[in-house]
């Protein structure tokens, strides 16, 4: 590892992370195979739909204990737009669709992260809700149930559609992103483009944590701010 | 429905509650009795149940004359064109058979219990034991050798008949049109004209609203429509337009890579 | 049936009285409604409770337990008052024109000949005025005061409608619609029917509830013709075939009078029962009785009975003079100690019989007791019943397990009269034999026993014929149907037929009383070719008449007729008063279509034509009935227990003629407030009598588990019941346990100005099976039964209901 590099995310952080991930794309290919008479044959490594209904189920109790996890963590950072600057953010796309020459400088998470993050929390805990009542549904009145069905459907589409953006964005789409989520290390140069705002603000409270300097004299980063 | 389609015509002001029919399904489907409580009435079990394909439900209706009827309508599957389970059901257990009618393959069944709520009828039943779904397939086994669904062979009345589409559906109006002459001014058909055409038609005496749990409007949920017709392709559609979207911007836009110089500090 | 169920489709009205039939003959009952699509018919249900019948009916008219006869007495009166009746029939094929002896008289409830203290009638004064030639005097205007057909107008003329009505609780507008709508056929092409079943037999005035109708079915033609008749609904399929072999204490095979012990020789026994009559026009067809009589011997006997012995008629057992043996006296006698051993095959008594109590005592007084059946039953486990203590009963209880009738070969006879040979579809299970088999063996034994050891009065068991075993040592059902059909003990010429020794007698026609012919049952001779072949066996489906008869089809006693007194479908000169159902026609040499009541021309050849009701000793309808307990002419009386204190019809609150029981279970209360409200007991569609067979099957279980009393929504209200609740209903007898089915079906009754109100049990539930399934109605019902057949009263007693 090269010096100088800065500590993004600590190691819950990117457990958190990773389990969502996961459950979540172990959920898309089992509720696909469930979902598509087409995709039917995901079910044979695993012997079979019901097997896959199975699998389905308690990984969902597994997305669910992640995602809970996720937004107790990240919701103050990701969850809270934060005024002018994330407007002022939007208003250019963060510079993503067309060439701006100065991004409006916004905080840890930018405001496409930010709606990433609402997305999969309200969306995530749409498909944990509809997910359990779908589970067992003869506790519950069929008026209902169908609506559930409905919602689990519609945060299917829409957690599907944001995870290929997420998917991204998170490797070729932003390079130098994927070390946040791995080693948790990342370069000040992709963070003076991500994050400008956060790196400075960090850096302004002594709380940075650069690869082979002294750490700073106060503790504390990350999730626990 | 097409033309090559069978249908099994109920006609409810011809049936006795006998109930042959509803133990004729047992039989034939090796489904057990269990033990049930009276509950001051006739009807029972009082539902359909995972292992009661088909029921007699009894209704007691004072007209506005005050003249007492005792309706009988027997329950179960009505077959639909446009099957609301069949469209849910994730495993394919749940299928168009070639008579037209709903055919169940358990062993494909995953207990999912989506059709239970996807069909306007409120027809298939979970069994927690099995953790599968039972309903009544019109005797799919026995129509493939030629005979007559049980029910329909058991009924001693006629009020049970069955046979191709056009025929039973002329059947059907003809003898609403007697049963007209014959001081039953509301008698209908029931089932020809919702959910693509039920393979289950009723000759019903008295206005469908008259009769208990029987839907005036059938219709495949809405919701299931939006998931099943709507949701679904979108989903696909949508995942699709954002990887096309992120190719496209990859090779247009570029990746929105770190600035030379954003790396000054690291040494 | 005088006709049979198919025939039903003819009918153009269907009187549903004293039936469920729907609930009880499902399969029967498309018939029924045939005749309504197919001919329009008007179908009629007349009874307390609306039921799956009503339901299916035109209309529903509810009416008061045991009130048949008034509500049908009242439409005598409406027939003959508006000219309804069919003329021509009325004169020349009943007895209306006959002149009644002028002793006979009717007066406050009673008719001529009464005694109180025995509760009989001395029958002397109800006969008919002869001629010089012996033959009834006839009045072919029917104007003659003393004619029946005045004296029948007479005494329904005190059934007015507003009477009726009180009585019977039923609005006169709903008798209105009932006599106009059924008493419409009393014309030529149009033919109405009557199908009961125990709603009507279930009285203590069963037998002319009956009678009754038949009067009304006289007086308006519909007897001997399609789509009329009187036809009782029998249940089981082989009901009939039990009556017609003589199930019942009082009768023989072929229904043949059981010799009462001053009958001491054939002679005086024939002298009896062999009716007379002068009239040369009178077929008089039981003049033929001692054929029948005689041959019956012979198939006991065989050659044992011989002319010197009177064919062994001293060895047959007989009845004490006047006395009864039905159910209810032989738990009667049992409850008193005097019956030591009993055989219990096929049935439940300790659930299906009266005031079921006192059965299940009487039952403990028993040193042994045999019972044969396919399951365990209450009857059998009487010494572990509620409230038995098993240590204390010294009966000796044995239970053979008997075979299905899936299991057996056989013959079946329907109510139509259809004897179908079946066969066996499959093996009974562990040792489980025919009833047939265990009787054979037990039998085989007892004549051993006795040959060894002599006995009492070894000579009728020793003499008995019993030769039923085939090859294998097994029981021969296809051997005792021959011996029943009857054949030739010798080789005989009868007209131009001469028939060898061993061949099939053909029709009972053929049967001799010079012990030449053997025959179980006359009525079944013919049920085998001379040669042998079994014509039960046949299954034509031909149908020539297009009347449903399918002559092909099975054997139908007697000698294959469909419609009895068929000949009555014809005027005087052989033509069909319908010639749109023409079931037959003289031809001018012979009659065409159905087989007819004998070959004889018709009625108008006044030198070789006869009457029509050739079983009738005076060839013709009995409008005038003698034959009753009763009385000739049925009369309304109230059943013993009611909500009337009187009888608004006279003084007479109850059937003169009924035998009481009085023994220290057999309590009454009527027109007690304790027990305010009508109760009558019936069976459901779901299970079969005690429920003793059905119980045990988990789908018909299912449908109807346990034990409920159906009661109207007013009464409902009164008593603060809900739907669905425990509740009990007490008698005089006892009590039961059941579910309250709160129904809009129940309506109560206004009945002599005041509100009353009925309830209604099924009878199907027992407390082995299942344990939480309420124990049998019958310990409410009363010891008491019809006066002639002694049927028990099931279907009017009081009740109370309170909730639990």
């Amino acid at each position: 590892m090269k010096k100088g590099m800065i500590k993004a995310t600590d190691a819950f952080e990117r457990i958190v992370h990773w389990s969502l991930a996961i459950s979540c794309i172990v959920l898309m290919i089992s509720g696909l195979g469930m979902m598509f008479h087409s995709l039917n044959f995901l079910a044979v490594p695993v012997g079979g739909l019901k097997n896959l209904k199975l699998i389905h189920n308690f990984t969902g109790l597994f997305f669910i204990a992640s995602l809970f996890f996720a937004v107790l963590m990240w919701w103050r950072e990701a969850g809270v737009f934060e005024f002018p600057e994330d407007a002022e953010w939007i208003k250019v796309a963060g510079g993503y669709l067309w060439h701006v020459d100065s991004v409006p400088e916004v905080g840890k998470y930018n405001p496409g992260q930010k709606m990433f993050f609402l997305a999969v929390a309200i969306f995530g805990a749409a498909m944990a809700v509809s997910g359990l009542m779908m589970w067992f549904p003869l506790s519950f009145g069929a008026g209902l149930v169908r609506f559930m069905y409905f919602l689990h459907a519609l945060g299917f589409v829409v957690i599907f559609a944001f995870f290929f953006v997420h998917l991204y964005l998170g490797t070729i789409g932003s390079p130098g992103s994927l070390p946040a989520m791995t080693s948790g290390w990342v370069t000040r140069a992709w963070l003076m483009k991500q994050h400008p705002k956060w790196l400075k603000e960090t850096e302004h409270k002594g709380r940075l944590v650069v690869y082979g300097k002294e750490p700073a004299p106060r503790e504390g980063q990350g999730h626990h701010a | 429905m097409k033309g090559t389609d069978f249908v099994k015509l109920i006609d409810t002001t011809r049936c006795t509650a006998c109930r042959g029919c509803q133990v004729a399904c047992k039989q034939w489907n090796e489904m057990p009795g269990l033990r049930t409580r009276n509950r001051g009435s006739y009807q029972n079990p009082p539902d359909l149940e995972w292992n009661t394909w088909t029921l007699v439900r009894f209704q007691e209706h004072e007209n506005g004359d005050g003249v007492l009827q005792w309706l009988f309508r027997k329950d179960g599957c009505m077959h639909c064109t446009d099957a609301g389970c069949v469209k849910v059901c994730p495993s394919g257990a749940l299928f168009y058979t070639e008579f037209g009618t709903v055919g169940i393959d358990r062993t494909k069944c995953i207990g999912c219990k989506e059709c239970l709520f996807a069909c306007p009828f409120e027809v298939p039943k979970y069994d927690r034991a099995t953790d599968k779904v039972f309903k009544c397939d019109l005797c799919y086994t026995r129509l493939r050798e030629g005979l007559l669904p049980a029910c329909v062979k058991s009924c001693p009345t006629g009020a049970l008949t069955f046979g191709a589409v056009d025929t039973m559906l002329k059947t059907a109006y003809a003898r609403v049109e007697d049963l007209k002459q014959d001081g039953h001014p509301d008698a209908n058909v029931y089932g020809d004209k919702f959910v693509g055409g039920t393979h289950v038609l009723y000759v019903l005496g008295e206005k469908p609203e008259i009769y208990d749990s029987l839907p005036q409007k059938p219709a495949v949920p809405l919701t299931v429509i939006a998931w099943k017709d709507f949701l679904k392709p979108l989903s696909l559609l949508a995942a699709g337009g954002v990887i096309l979207g992120s190719f496209l911007h990859y090779i247009i836009h570029g990746p929105k890579s770190p600035d030379e110089n954003g790396d000054r500090d690291a040494t | 049936m005088t006709n049979h169920y198919i025939d039903l489709k003819n009918s153009d009205c269907i009187l549903i009285m004293g039936s469920n039939a729907a609930e009880h003959h499902p399969i029967a009952f498309k018939w029924i409604l045939r005749a309504k699509e197919q001919n329009g018919a008007t179908l009629i249900h007349v009874d307390p409770r609306f039921t799956r019948t009503s339901a299916r009916c035109d209309f529903h008219v509810p009416l008061r337990s045991g009130t048949d006869i008034a509500f049908l007495g009242g439409m005598i009166r409406y027939i003959i008052e508006n000219e309804k009746y069919f003329r021509d029939y009325v004169v020349h094929y009943t007895n209306a024109s006959f002149i009644v002896s002028p002793d006979f008289h009717f007066k406050d409830g009673l008719f001529s000949g009464y005694d109180a203290e025995k509760r009989k009638y001395n029958k002397d004064t109800w006969v008919f005025e002869k001629d010089s030639r012996g033959i009834p005097k006839r009045d072919m205007t029917l104007n003659h005061p003393r004619c029946v057909f005045q004296l029948l107008k007479d005494h329904y003329s005190r059934y007015t409608l507003d009477k009726v009505s009180s009585i019977t609780g039923v609005t006169k507008e709903n008798l209105l619609r009932v006599y106009k709508a059924y008493s419409a056929t009393g014309v030529p092409d149009k033919a109405g029917t009557e199908c009961y079943a125990l709603g009507w037999t279930h009285h203590t005035t069963g037998s002319q509830n009956i009678r009754t109708m038949s009067i009304i079915q006289l007086l308006l033609g519909n007897m001997g013709i399609c789509g009329g008749g009187v036809n009782a609904l029998r249940g089981e399929p082989n009901v009939q075939g039990s009556t017609d072999h003589a199930i019942l204490y009082n009768i023989l095979p072929g229904y043949l009078k059981m010799p009462a012990a001053s009958l001491d020789t054939l002679e005086k026994y024939l002298g009896k029962n062999t009716p007379k009559s002068n009239d040369p026009q009178s077929a008089n067809y039981y003049q033929n009785y001692p054929n029948f009589f005689v041959s019956f011997l012979k198939a006991l006997f065989d050659d044992k009975g011989t002319a010197e012995n009177g064919f062994g008629y001293s060895w047959l057992p007989k009845l004490d003079d006047g006395a009864a043996y039905s159910l209810m006296h032989l738990f009667d006698k049992m409850y008193d100690g005097k019956v030591k051993g009993l055989f219990v095959v096929g049935t439940d008594p300790a659930v299906s019989s009266p005031n079921a109590n006192k059965v299940r005592k009487a039952l403990e007084n028993l040193e042994w007791m045999v019972c044969e059946n396919i399951f365990d039953n209450e009857t059998h486990c009487f010494w572990k019943g509620p409230g038995v203590d098993p240590g204390k009963i010294k009966t000796e209880v044995f239970l053979l397990p008997a075979s299905a009738s899936m299991e057996k070969e056989g013959s079946q006879s329907n109510s139509g009269r259809w004897v179908q040979w079946k066969y066996k579809a499959a093996e009974a299970p562990g040792d489980a034999a025919a009833v047939g088999e265990l009787t054979i063996r037990i039998m085989a034994a007892i004549k051993e026993l006795y040959a060894r050891e002599g006995g009492a009065y070894p000579d009728p068991v020793l003499n008995l014929k019993w030769d039923y075993i085939d090859k294998n040592g097994k029981y021969d059902a296809l051997k005792v149907a021959k011996q029943i059909n009857g054949h030739f003990l010798r080789d005989t010429t009868i007209g131009d037929k001469t028939f060898k020794r061993d061949q099939m007698v053909p029709s009972f026609g053929m049967l001799q009383s010079d012990g030449s012919t053997s025959g179980g049952n006359w009525l079944m001779s013919g049920s085998f070719t001379a040669d042998g072949f079994n014509n039960m066996e046949k299954r034509g489906k031909d149908d020539p008449t297009g009347l449903g008869l399918f002559p092909n089809w099975s054997f139908c006693w007697p000698v294959n007729r469909r419609i009895i007194y068929n000949r009555a479908s014809c005027d005087l000169n052989g033509k069909p008063f319908n010639p749109k159902r023409k079931l037959l026609e003289w031809t001018g040499e012979k009659w065409v279509g159905d087989v007819p009541d004998g070959p004889w021309p018709p009625q108008a050849d006044k030198e070789k034509g006869k009457y029509p009701f050739i079983m009738k000793p005076d060839g013709l309808g009995a409008i005038f009935g003698p034959g009753m307990a009763e009385g000739p002419f049925p009369e309304h009386y109230e059943p013993l227990e009611s909500p009337l204190t009187v009888n608004p019809m006279s003084g007479q609150r109850i059937n003169p003629a009924i035998e009481f029981f009085n023994g220290e279970m057999d309590k009454v209360a009527s027109a007690d407030e304790k027990f305010p409200y009508v109760c009558t007991s019936y069976s459901c569609t779901e299970h079969w009598c005690s429920g003793a067979l059905t119980r045990w099957q988990a789908w018909l279980l299912e449908m109807q588990p346990e034990l409920y009393v159906e009661i109207g929504e007013k009464l409902a209200i009164e008593k603060g019941i809900r739907n669905g609740q425990r509740v009990k209903v007490s008698s005089a007898r006892g009590e039961v346990s059941c579910i309250a089915m709160v129904t809009k079906r129940f309506k109560p009754f206004q009945v002599e100005g005041k509100t009353v109100h009925q309830v209604g049990l099924p009878f199907n539930y027992g407390w082995l099976f299942p344990k939480d399934g309420g124990d049998s109605t019958n310990l409410l019902t009363p010891t008491i039964g019809d006066a002639n057949t002694f049927c028990p009263e099931y279907k009017a007693f009081m009740v109370n209901v309170t909730r639990i």
